[in-house]
């Protein structure tokens, strides 16, 4: 599970971590993609793959933007792998009760962009409040479907 | 709406909403052309659907929507367009999208979006030149 204050970074298996921490609006995450699709072009990505990525993590955080608290921010982690790029999108709910929409047009569209695509409910430890998170998969070419 | 760009001389242009170009021409009494240029996602999606809803209204016979210059369609952006070809669709006219960037191209084909408008690979073809 992760943990928006957490400052450490968990072990990688030589893998590399980039983490970007933006507040939760819709007008920053054209910076989050463009860091998804920097990453994925320096990791040779194929054509394809680096624009799926682009738009999962467009979609992935435009989900969680639009059911984060007030004031509270967006943490996106990318984990960088040999054959493959894992991100873990995070906000802050204001409740529990907060849930990802699944049943939406966005949501089948991160469905068929990312090769895994999985959300995560939390409450914080401190029953401050709740976090809601997105978790998606991307390989570097396309696989067999 | 989204908030004024910053009047730092120093900033970069923005990339978001104050950034998308929406042109409309009449290359042909019978055709209307809206060129879109910048990033369709959530922040733009709003100004697309007016836009379109505009276009759709207008009585010309051929319908065009140039997507040559833009750089990124996301859902939001997507089912603007597909609102858009069933409005069209509603009084017999297909929407013919000129298509050349694989931003575009992608999200179209990974929906199956693609069925539902016509595609062009340049604007003269989509006016029938």
């Amino acid at each position: 599970m992760s943990d928006l204050d957490s400052p450490s970074v968990p072990d990688l298996d030589g893998a590399s971590s980039v983490e970007v921490r933006t507040s939760a609006s819709p007008a920053l995450i054209p910076t989050i993609r463009a860091v998804a699709s920097d990453l994925a072009a320096r990791a040779d990505f194929d054509l394809d793959a680096i624009s799926d990525l682009r738009m999962a993590v467009d979609e992935a955080c435009a989900t969680l933007v639009d059911i984060a608290a007030a004031r509270s921010s967006l943490l996106c982690t990318f984990l960088v792998r040999p054959d493959r790029i894992e991100v873990h999108a995070v906000v802050e709910t204001g409740n529990a009760d907060v849930k990802v929409s699944t049943d939406t047009f966005g949501w089948r569209v991160l469905q068929t962009l990312a090769d895994d695509v999985a959300v995560d409910h939390a409450a914080s430890a401190d029953d401050s409040g709740s976090t809601v998170g997105i978790k998606l998969t991307k390989h570097a070419g396309d696989l067999p479907r | 709406m989204a908030e004024p760009a910053t009047q730092d001389p120093n900033a970069r242009p923005p990339r978001s909403a104050e950034a998308l170009g929406l042109d409309v021409d009449h290359p042909r009494p019978d055709a209307a052309v809206l060129a879109v240029s910048g990033e369709l996602d959530t922040l733009t999606a709003p100004e697309l659907d007016a836009a379109l809803r505009e276009l759709v209204a207008a009585p010309h016979a051929l319908l065009v929507v140039d997507l040559s210059g833009v750089t990124f369609l996301a859902s939001s952006g997507l089912a603007v367009l597909i609102q858009a070809a069933h409005r069209a669709e509603d009084s017999d006219r297909p929407l013919h999208l000129v298509v050349t960037a694989r931003a575009v191209r992608r999200p179209l084909e990974i929906t199956g979006s693609d069925q539902l408008f016509t595609l062009h690979a340049d604007l003269a073809t989509a006016l029938g030149h």
